[in-house]
Formats: structure tokens, C-alpha cells, sequence
């Protein structure tokens, strides 16, 4: 049906990686794998509008603050410095997403990818107002009046609607959201806030709307190599050839050994509902993405015509020749190990994590200066960041050398959550104890509050003149 | 984007369209990773200090930051799109008049 035969104008395209597309007609399915696909197109696309909502502390509970340069994840409040913990979440992804490719193919991609989940409502906002799969290509076919273009218009406001909503809630996670709907109420948004509204609902459009399948085929680079990942144990989706063929229709009720033929009664609506627009019984195929709507409408069929369900169904590649499939394998093994490790160096650096950051700059301009009590002097300049949630007061202390002095604030310092303070400190010595003209020095920051949690050590140079 | 028909010479051409989303994704990807990595780096508000432009917003700064990485990402790609092109197309006619 729905296969793209060559292209017609231009022969000389190579008719594999990009041939002219053909819009699908998608019909709907209803079925066990359907529900499970809306229930969590329906838990993804609930998060994904609402947590921005949600206020945790009396702060938006998840708020990636770029113009303050903070991000706020329930209690925590991250850092650029924080910058690791962000990569050690990536590769917990990046791990966790191979090792279900190979236990169960592309569950990511049929459940929960943003792209499937986005076309999953915008297909079903279509139908809504044109109707099922094949109303709509009757209107598509059919002449240009004022109907058509009314129920396309429709369609496209809905379309434009939803977009600019999801864009919107996108901002919603880099900006406040409650403050940013009271701009945009007033009708006050600022230029980059609106910039990126429209940017993102407009890729939404594009992407939900009439990309489609192409973003998954030709666009997504997890789908060029997520076959690498597979194995005869991985769940794959497929056609019982040895029980299906040879196909033919037949009449209701008709056992398969009456007719000699196969299971498979050639009714062709796997193909009527696959997304991506391909016959799960040539095998196989990279434009899978597994979302079992096949199966869905196959065990319905099925069920009508008296025959056991599963003709397409969830298997292996070893179940399908008859052998055993292993789910515990090495492959498996060396994934959950990965995993396991990266998420509890994860959970120790959060859980060991200092909320208290420290720099410090020398004075660049004098290495060092003599007092008039002939001590030796050092001027830095302490840049101190409280990351926590809550205001803090601190006090400092500097060791390395003999006798030591300090000019200047070392106790009750206090810093509101979030906020940096600079402070400018002289640290004095007596000349005689220089050994070098550059020792290493340590300050040390401490909590007043609860200092055996909240403390840490930064070195410095400390210059002079070298006695003797 | 050379819109010249398809030869027997390099019968890989693309279409248009899919020329510039050839060279549009790619680097949209990579000046996406770019700008997370930049600007983790450094702030908008101390660049634009330095830059002269004292009145950007952070916003700002990483929208004009993206949109300049990603600038720089497709000129690299459309380089590529452009030398991976076979020769023998721009050189055709002067092959036929030399002796």
C-alpha cells in the first residue's frame, strides 16, 4: 500500500537512503501494546507539561534557571561547577538506553521517544477533526473546496495551538513559568523568551506534523546504530512465516488446512497501521521502531477469523529457530555493571557532594608587601559561593605557616542561598619563617552552623622574600 | 546548492531540500552540544563585558551564542557537502577544449 515506489522524476537518486515520500495514512489501532503506548504517551506528555507547575520549597521544583545560571531539581540547586554530575547522568542514559535495546529492541523508540509521543497526539488531534485514516484520504483526494480547506485550516490552528503551548512550557523550564504566563498575559513576554517559544513550537510543527517517520529513518542517530546492539535474544517484533504463509483470504471461520494456505489471510492492516509505513512480513527492518501496532491489529484479526493470536508477535531471533532465549547473558552483564557503577559514583558524589564552593585569586599586582611591624603581606581575594538551599554563615581559618595572621572578616560570614560574596583578605607572617619565596598555604571554610558537615580546604601561594 | 540536473558523473546528487537538511541537522547537533559545553565554561554576562556589549541578558547571550556555533557548524558541513562534489562537474567544459 503505502510503500514508496521509486522515484519518479529522478531515476538517478539513490533510491534507499532518501526517496520521495509519500504522506501515510496511519490508521488507528486498538489492542493490549495500544494502551500500554497511550498510557505512556499519556505519563510523558503529563510530566512534561505539568512539572514545570509544580513548586517544591516555594521555588519551581524543576527549574533549569539559565538566566541566573542555576539549576533547582526538587532541593538541589546545581552549579556549572556541578557540570560532572551532568555527564555522569548522561552516560547513565546513554547505558541504560543500550542495555534495553538489547533485552527488548526498540522499546525507546515505540514508547517513550518525544518524537513518537509527539506524533502519537498530533495524529490523534487529526483524527479528531478529519476523521479516521481513510476519510482522510478520500478529503485528500478529493476536490479543493471550502470544506477541505476549512477542516484543514481547523486542523492547523489545533496544531499551531498545541505547538505554541508545548513551546511555552519549554521556556517554562529555563524561566519561571508562573512569572512567564503573567508576562504573557500582560502581553510583556521578552524578545529571547518569545524567540525560543516560537523556535521550539515550531519544531514541534514541523516534527509532529509532517515529519514524522522521515525524523526516525533519515534524521535520528540512535536509529543508524542501535541494530549494533542487538543479538538473537533481543525482543524483536516479527512475522511467524513457517505459520503464515503461503497468505490468502479466505472466508470467516475457515480453518487454514481447508483451504491450504497459512494463517495469514492477506488482509493487509499491519501495513494500514504501521507509522513508519512497512510489511512486517518482508522481516526485519531498520524503520521498526517497535511500537506493536501490528501486533495489536494482527491478534484482532485473528480472534475474528478463530485462529490462535501471535501470527506477528514479540519473539526472538532464537525462539523464532526454535532454540532457547537467554535473557541473563554476557552482554546484559557487562551493561548492568556499567550501569551499577556510574550510578553509585553518582549517588556517592551527590551524597558527599560540599555545597560550598571556594576561589581564590591572589592580588596580581603586588607579589607581596612589608608591614610596618616588618611582617609580610598577602592580599587575596575570596570568592565564596553558598549552594545551598539555605542562607549560611561561615568562618575562616589559614594554616601553612607559623604564625599566621589574618586582616580581615574570618567569622561570621554570612551569605544568602545561592549568592556569591567576594571577600578581600590580608594574610601577614613574620619573615623569619619563610624557608622559599613561595610557600603553599590552606584556608579553611567552615559552617558555623553545622561544621562538621559543611567544611572544606583551598590552597594558595603565600609570596616573600626569602630570609637570611 | 547547486541546482544542476543529475549526471552520470555523480549520480549521488541530492535533492535540494535534502541538501540543506543534510547540512542543517548535523549541525544543529553539534553546535546544540557546543553551546551546553561553551556556556557551562563561561558566562554570557562576563563575555559580552569583554565584547562590549554591556547590555545583553544571559538569554541573550546564549541564544546569539547558539545561533553563532551553529553558524560555524553548517559552514563546516556545507564545506563537506561542497568537496565531497566530483570535480569533473564545475571542470566539464574546459576538459573538452583542451587538446
Amino acid at each position: 500500500m503505502s510503500q514508496p515506489a521509486a522515484p519518479q522524476n529522478d531515476p538517478t537518486i539513490e533510491p534507499e537512503l532518501y526517496k520521495k515520500r509519500e504522506k501515510l495514512y496511519t490508521r488507528e489501532v486498538h489492542g493490549v501494546f495500544a494502551v500500554l503506548r497511550l498510557s505512556a504517551m499519556a505519563a510523558l506528555l503529563g510530566i512534561y507539561y505539568g512539572i514545570p507547575w509544580v513548586n517544591w520549597d516555594g521555588r519551581q521544583a524543576i527549574l533549569f534557571d539559565l538566566p541566573a545560571r542555576k539549576f533547582h531539581i526538587f532541593g538541589l540547586t546545581f552549579w556549572p561547577q556541578d557540570f560532572f554530575y551532568l555527564s555522569m547522568l548522561l552516560i547513565i542514559a546513554a547505558i541504560a538506553l543500550f542495555m534495553f535495546t538489547a533485552l527488548a529492541g526498540r522499546l525507546w523508540c515505540g514508547y517513550a521517544c518525544p518524537q513518537t509521543v509527539w506524533t502519537e497526539i498530533y495524529m490523534w488531534i487529526e483524527r479528531k477533526i478529519e476523521g479516521n485514516s481513510r476519510t482522510q484520504k478520500k478529503r485528500d483526494k478529493g476536490p479543493r473546496n471550502a470544506a477541505f480547506f476549512g477542516t484543514k485550516a481547523t486542523k492547523h490552528a489545533a496544531w499551531l495551538l498545541f505547538s505554541l503551548w508545548t513551546g511555552f512550557t519549554f521556556v517554562g523550564y529555563f524561566t519561571p513559568i508562573h512569572e512567564l504566563w503573567d508576562s504573557f498575559l500582560s502581553w510583556n513576554l521578552g524578545p529571547w523568551e518569545t524567540f525560543w517559544i516560537f523556535f521550539y513550537g515550531f519544531a514541534t510543527y514541523g516534527n509532529a506534523g509532517f515529519m514524522r517517520e522521515q525524523v526516525c529513518i533519515y534524521m535520528c542517530p540512535y536509529a543508524r546504530f542501535q541494530s549494533a546492539m542487538f543479538d538473537h535474544d533481543t525482543l524483536i517484533i516479527s512475522y511467524d512465516e513457517k505459520r503464515g504463509n503461503p497468505r490468502g483470504s479466505r472466508k470467516r471461520g475457515t480453518p487454514s488446512s481447508d483451504v491450504n494456505l497459512g494463517d495469514c489471510i492477506d488482509c493487509g492492516l499491519c501495513v494500514q497501521v504501521c507509522p513508519v509505513g512497512i510489511d512486517i512480513r518482508d522481516g526485519l527492518q531498520y524503520q521498526c521502531i517497535g511500537c506493536a501496532a501490528c501486533i495489536d491489529v494482527c491478534d484482532d484479526v485473528m480472534d475474528k477469523m478463530g485462529y490462535p493470536k501471535g501470527l506477528v508477535k514479540y519473539t526472538t531471533e532464537n525462539a523464532l529457530e526454535g532454540k532457547e532465549t537467554k535473557i541473563v547473558r554476557p552482554r546484559i552483564l557487562v551493561y548492568v555493571g556499567i550501569l551499577t557503577f556510574v550510578s553509585a559514583a553518582l549517588l556517592y558524589g551527590l551524597l558527599t557532594r560540599v555545597p560550598l564552593e571556594v576561589d581564590i585569586i591572589r592580588d596580581r599586582n603586588v607579589l607581596y608587601t612589608e608591614t610596618d611591624e616588618g611582617l609580610v603581606q598577602n592580599v587575596y581575594n575570596l570568592k565564596i559561593i553558598n549552594m545551598e538551599a539555605r542562607p549560611q554563615r561561615y568562618r575562616l581559618s589559614v594554616s601553612g605557616l607559623e604564625g599566621l595572621k589574618v586582616v580581615g572578616q574570618t567569622e561570621g560570614i554570612e551569605i544568602a542561598s545561592g549568592a556569591v560574596k567576594d571577600l578581600p583578605l590580608r594574610v601577614e607572617v613574620d619573615p623569619i619563617e619563610l624557608k622559599t619565596s613561595s610557600t603553599e598555604i590552606m584556608f579553611h571554610i567552615e559552617s558555623e552552623i553545622t561544621p562538621d558537615e559543611l567544611s572544606i580546604e583551598e590552597h594558595a601561594r603565600f609570596l616573600g622574600p626569602v630570609s637570611r | 546548492m547547486s541546482t544542476l540536473p543529475a549526471t552520470k558523473t555523480d549520480q549521488n546528487q541530492l535533492p535540494v531540500v535534502q541538501q540543506i537538511v543534510s547540512v542543517m541537522w548535523p549541525s544543529f547537533l553539534t553546535a546544540s552540544g557546543a553551546t551546553i559545553i561553551f556556556f557551562t565554561l563561561f558566562d554570557p554576562i562576563e563575555l559580552s563585558m569583554i565584547g562590549g556589549f554591556p547590555g545583553l541578558t544571559r538569554l541573550g547571550g546564549y541564544t546569539i551564542g547558539f545561533f553563532c556555533f551553529w553558524l560555524l557548524t553548517s559552514i563546516s558541513c556545507a564545506l563537506t557537502c561542497y568537496f565531497r562534489r566530483p570535480m569533473s562537474r564545475q571542470n566539464r567544459p574546459n576538459i573538452t577544449t583542451e587538446p
